[in-house]
């Protein structure tokens, strides 16, 4: 039950890696691969927040949110909005996560850092088996906002003017809706949840620069396994990625996690390429 | 004077339309298009087409496929851009808006093949009709409530999803969703297409309804004799270039129309 | 004016050679070895870019994997070496073929992705060369490294560090010549197109899924190549070496040189290893070097330094060198051509229960022009498209001449069909000339070998396309603009040149998808003259047109489609005035064709 657990945990942080995806994919038609770069980011804001200038924690959730925020801003207006293409597009995310990356290793240095958790660090016992708080919150989270996501999506004239971009990009112009405008608005909102998650997903993973580019990779896994253009599949997706990881490492080693993620991502892509929940799309010649 | 098959929904017309009369109101034109040169990155399509619509009339614009009568209204519209000569919007240039902005400005666009968003339920893609709006959820639900009155058949699908509808309910959605934004010029591509004759008449009875409300309407039709009653405006396109163009109540020969058609010019009757 | 010439006749290879020969001497010229150990660092990574270029800038797949085949190549060497197996010739050989095994088994699921899944998938490989190394641990030292590799011997004597060195930059230089001769010849403009719209390539008799497999397979063998040497460079592997940064690098490395060219790879290798980041005080800065050429060159697209140099330096050139231009086509412009005959029987096409075609039967003759035309929806382009054999037939078959057609698009071209499209899609950087040639792939085939190696059957290859082209040229009234850019050319130009492109390998049929649309009438005059000349001279024409007019004026034989059938067939005297083709395109019902004759209100009081 242990691996079970440990496996939801990290499929949370994939599931929520997915979600930041899903809403740049369902606003903008772009696949952000820099997402994950950016939770990172976050994880590092609040180290400094919290441990360099010492801010209280809502300050320091403040901090985070804006700043990621923003960075989302400014990689939409460079990478995304000039590029038009996926060929462009896989680039330039690709440079702007790997600026990310090598700028937060020139300002905090290379090596991890622990960032402080804001609740309790004792383990509990759910079930069975041992589980940190902090793992609760971010399944809890993971869960909530995709809830929240789709009932945005289905209820309010935004949400359902978003689903509509995605569906005709051309119909939704021509019934008023700022296309650009609502793609802008979506990807800053992704950068500002990914700052926001900063605070949960810091004291997990510790705050490192390297991990963005596995994050992103796995994230994507879950996207593919849950389909293209579903907020639950990625949240299924997700946690399903972070189960095999555990699950194949406690039964067949460490070095084989990674490798059964891989063999599910090719079986998927090739067998079912729309995932669990994702739309067929019709072939055009 | 024929009396309609299935009349209109609108309590408010008792009378059949005058395909005939004169225009029911002076003044400035609400759409002026004016050697209008447009097409397909550099694929040109329209070389030079000038028309007018007029608040509560129709202008019908008519040619056979690929004489560039949607790439016209793509132009107006925004969606493809124009190469040359102006579009003017209650006297307003308006070739330098966004389209959502010339939405905004009172243009209302029902795209041919009955482009509603198929995934999602009638009464999402009506209340996605008034987005433009600032009348809060109240007021959009009763907006709602006004296209309803109008196309009854859609009251008792309000959760169904679009893409389940019949073509001929389909249509109808696609034009309530249009008027839900309040449009002054609405422009219709092809609404008769892949309809029965029954719901042709249907249709072209509310578009005859909405003339009669003040509205300005440019439509677009391959079924001629549809288009050419509820008209008061007729302009054939082909080849890019209008070939010929008048009042419908001067229009005395379908002949004419069909030379058009062929690319035939010949000498109208004085 | 006499240096002009003499600079006209100096080929362009000649400079690149010059400094290969230059490069592979530096031993003998004094350079020691730091120096040495940069070219050879230098010539690693421009062997990994030269692969990605290959699949990235000319087949337009984004398959980033080359890190992962590198580390393959450069532990395999190492096994070697490190096992008392120190020929270098032989650790070279097996290299490349675990390159080329790992390269084509990612690249076949690899083809069915394409896009985003493809360089997702690609990218994971990266991820995964860790966990690899640590499964085989016991044969690659895991992640403590692979030490003691002996040094590298060639015909049984231990290779100096100068031969190592001369060793390690003739190898490099010969792969590049290989790519080069690869790239230059039609197989290069093949992949281009490929590129550009693969529905374009396989109406040219491209087999989209062997052309991509192949440029896969081609990609991987210099990532190989680069793990030997650097696995005899150091006698010592890490996986730390084979990482992300690594994958990074070499990506950015391809975008700054110019994705789409062979030297570009030797820029882009030079200035990112030479560059400041060498310095250790630059050393952390390197991630956020590369990740701003990235976000840059991203923007800018595949055109990098070597792309613009070579933009530059073709303007220079033919304001100071025009190429020489080639003699007017003295001979036949239209030989006689064998059209065979299209027929399409009882054809039957359904889309998830829509009926886009119900039994739709036409025949088009050799030496006529047969035109199909028919309102939006009529399924005019389904049909179209079921002839090229982009679609499965549901019922009925089409057969040119004898033969019933299969549903694939290459194999259809390849058998002598020809088509035009509406949107003429033209890979960007090639010139009138080369885009015409390409429509000799189709129908006269030329193997990768001959090519690269310039054999004899080869040159005679190239020497009838050259031909060919000037004669379609000078057919189409082209023959000026040869050597322009083609995608640079005006709309109507671009469409002759299309229709240059169908010709030129002699098509059993040749089918004409609206190419009136957008053209203004003297261009479509032309082009009404060019069509009859075609058929004239025996060839089978199928038109599919909006232009009424043109219509009229060309064809002999008129199909009217709508609604999926067939409700008219004629020559056009029979077709202008026929009701039912009246009644489709007027709107007007059937049983009142008859009243057109009368007005208006007439019609009404009989309601």
């Amino acid at each position: 039950m242990d691996a079970v657990w440990s496996g939801l945990a990290l499929g949370a942080v994939y599931a929520l890696v997915a979600l930041g995806y899903h809403i740049v994919f369902v606003s903008s038609n772009a696949f952000n691969f820099a997402h994950a770069q950016l939770i990172m980011l976050g994880t590092f804001i609040v180290y400094w927040g919290s441990v360099t200038l010492k801010l209280p924690i809502g300050l320091v959730f403040l901090l985070a949110a804006a700043i990621v925020g923003g960075v989302a801003v400014l990689e939409e207006r460079t990478a995304i909005r000039i590029v038009r293409g996926t060929e462009g597009q896989l680039v330039t995310t690709l440079g702007f996560a790997t600026l990310l990356n090598g700028a937060t290793q020139v300002i905090w240095g290379g090596s991890p850092l622990q960032v402080p958790f804001f609740g309790s660090s004792n383990v509990l016992v759910v079930l069975g088996g041992h589980v940190f708080p902090d793992d609760l919150i971010l399944m809890g989270v993971a869960v909530v906002l995709t809830i929240g996501f789709v009932l945005v999506s289905r209820m309010t004239v935004l949400g359902i003017a978003l689903l509509a971009v995605s569906e005709d990009r051309e119909a939704a112009l021509m019934r008023g809706i700022n296309v650009r405008a609502l793609g802008i608005g979506a990807f800053a909102v992704s950068g500002i949840v990914a700052g926001l998650l900063g605070p949960l997903i810091g004291p997990k993973t510790f705050a490192v620069a390297t991990l963005g580019s596995d994050l992103a990779l796995k994230g994507f896994v879950a996207m593919a396994i849950g389909g293209f253009g579903s907020a639950p599949g990625a949240l299924i997706g997700g946690f399903a990625v972070g189960l095999i990881e555990s699950e194949a490492g406690r039964y067949l080693g460490a070095s084989y996690s990674n490798l059964m993620i891989f063999a599910v991502l090719l079986g998927v892509l090739l067998l079912r390429p729309t995932g669990l929940f994702g739309h067929a799309r019709e072939r055009m010649v | 004077m024929t009396e309609p098959q299935n009349g209109p929904a609108s309590p408010d017309v008792t009378q059949p339309p005058a395909a005939t009369g004169p225009a029911a109101s002076p003044g400035a034109p609400l759409l002026s298009v004016n050697e209008l040169a447009t097409g397909y990155g550099d694929l040109r399509v329209v070389w030079d087409v000038s028309f007018e619509v007029r608040p509560g009339q129709v202008t019908a614009l008519l040619g056979r496929n690929g004489a560039g009568k949607t790439t016209t209204l793509r132009a107006i519209a925004g969606l493809n851009r124009v190469q040359g000569g102006s579009v003017l919007l209650e006297g307003r240039d308006i070739a330098g808006l966004p389209p959502h902005k010339r939405i905004r400005a009172g243009l209302g666009f029902v795209q041919e093949n009955k482009r509603v968003f198929k995934r999602r339920t009638v009464e999402a893609n009506l209340m996605l009709g008034g987005y433009t709006r600032s009348i809060g959820r109240k007021g959009l639900m009763k907006a709602v409530d006004e296209i309803y009155e109008l196309f009854p058949v859609l009251r008792g699908r309000a959760t169904t999803t679009a893409g389940q509808l019949s073509g001929g309910q389909q249509q109808m959605l696609a034009i309530g969703q249009a008027l839900m934004g309040k449009p002054k010029l609405l422009m219709l591509d092809e609404p008769s297409s892949g309809l029965a004759p029954s719901i042709v008449s249907e249709v072209m009875g509310s578009v005859a309804a909405l003339k009669s409300a003040g509205l300005g309407i440019l439509l677009v039709e391959q079924a001629v004799e549809a288009a050419v009653r509820v008209a008061d405006q007729i302009a054939v396109l082909d080849v890019g270039r209008i070939v010929m163009s008048g009042a419908a109540s001067e229009i005395s020969d379908l002949e004419i129309i069909q030379d058009a058609y062929f690319g035939r010019v010949r000498e109208r009757p004085q | 004016m006499d240096v002009l010439s003499v600079a006209r006749r100096i080929p362009t290879w000649l400079l690149p050679l010059i400094a290969a020969v230059i490069v592979i001497a530096f031993p003998y010229l004094g350079a020691q070895s730091p120096v040495q150990r940069q070219v050879i660092l230098i010539c690693s990574l421009a062997l990994l870019v030269s692969g990605l270029n290959l699949s990235l800038g000319y087949a337009g797949e984004l398959a980033l994997g080359q890190a992962a085949i590198y580390a393959c190549g450069a532990y395999m060497t190492g096994y070697l070496g490190s096992h008392g197996y120190t020929d270098i010739v032989l650790q070279l050989a097996c290299a490349i073929a675990a390159a080329l095994v790992i390269g084509l088994v990612t690249g076949i699921p690899g083809l069915r992705l394409g896009g985003w899944a493809l360089a997702m998938v690609s990218f994971f490989l990266v991820l995964l060369v860790p966990d690899i190394l640590q499964l085989f641990a016991n044969q690659t030292g895991g992640a403590q490294g692979l030490t003691g590799i002996a040094s590298p011997s060639l015909l049984g004597k231990t290779l100096t560090p100068n031969g190592f060195y001369v060793f390690a930059t003739t190898v490099t230089a010969l792969w590049l010549l290989v790519l080069r001769n690869l790239v230059t010849s039609r197989h290069g403009t093949a992949f281009r197109v490929l590129r550009e719209n693969p529905v374009l390539a396989s109406s040219v008799g491209i087999s989209v899924f062997r052309m991509k497999l192949s440029a896969y397979a081609i990609g991987a063998v210099p990532a190989g190549i680069a793990g030997c040497i650097f696995a005899n460079l150091d006698q010592y592997l890490s996986p730390d070496s084979f990482g992300f940064a690594l994958a990074v690098s070499i990506l950015a490395a391809s975008v700054l040189g110019g994705s789409a060219s062979i030297y570009g790879a030797v820029v882009g290798a030079v200035i990112l290893t030479l560059g400041p980041l060498e310095s250790t005080s630059f050393q952390q800065y390197s991630l956020v070097v590369y990740g701003l050429l990235l976000l840059v060159g991203g923007i800018v697209l595949s055109i990098g330094i070597a792309g613009v140099l070579q933009r530059v330096w073709a303007r220079v050139q033919r304001r100071w060198l025009p190429p020489a231009r080639s003699a007017p086509y003295e001979g036949d412009l239209l030989p006689r051509t064998e059209g065979t005959a299209l027929s399409v029987d009882h054809l039957v096409k359904s889309f998830g229960g829509v009926n886009a075609l119900q039994d739709v039967s036409l025949v088009a003759q050799p030496g006529q022009v047969t035109a199909l035309i028919g309102p939006n929806g009529s399924g005019k382009t389904t049909l179209l498209n079921l002839i090229c054999g982009y679609y499965r037939i549901d019922g009925g078959t089409i057969s040119v001449g004898k033969e019933q057609t299969t549903h694939r698009p290459y194999r259809i071209a390849r058998s002598g069909v020809a088509r035009t499209f509406q949107t003429p899609s033209i890979p960007r950087e090639i010139t009138v000339a080369e885009a015409v040639r390409a429509g000799r792939y189709a129908t006269q085939r030329a193997g990768f070998v001959p090519a690269v190696l310039r054999l004899p059957s080869y040159r005679r290859a190239r020497a009838s396309d050259v031909e060919e082209a000037r004669r379609v040229l000078a057919l189409v009234g082209l023959a000026d603009q040869e050597n322009e850019i083609a995608a640079s050319m005006p709309l109507g130009t671009r469409r002759l040149l299309e229709v240059a492109r169908c010709v030129i390998a002699r098509p059993k049929v040749l089918l004409l998808d609206e190419p009136a649309s957008g053209l203004d009438e003297n261009e479509v005059e032309r082009l009404a003259g060019l069509i009859r000349k075609i058929s004239d001279s025996g060839g089978t024409v199928v038109l599919v047109e909006h232009n009424f007019r043109l219509v009229l004026s060309v064809a002999d034989q008129i199909y009217v489609l709508a609604r999926g059938q067939i409700i008219a067939e004629g020559p056009p005297s029979v077709i202008e005035v026929h009701p039912e083709v009246l009644t489709e395109y007027l709107g007007v019902r059937v049983p009142e064709a008859d009243d057109l004759l009368r007005t208006p209100s007439e019609v009404a009081d009989n309601d």
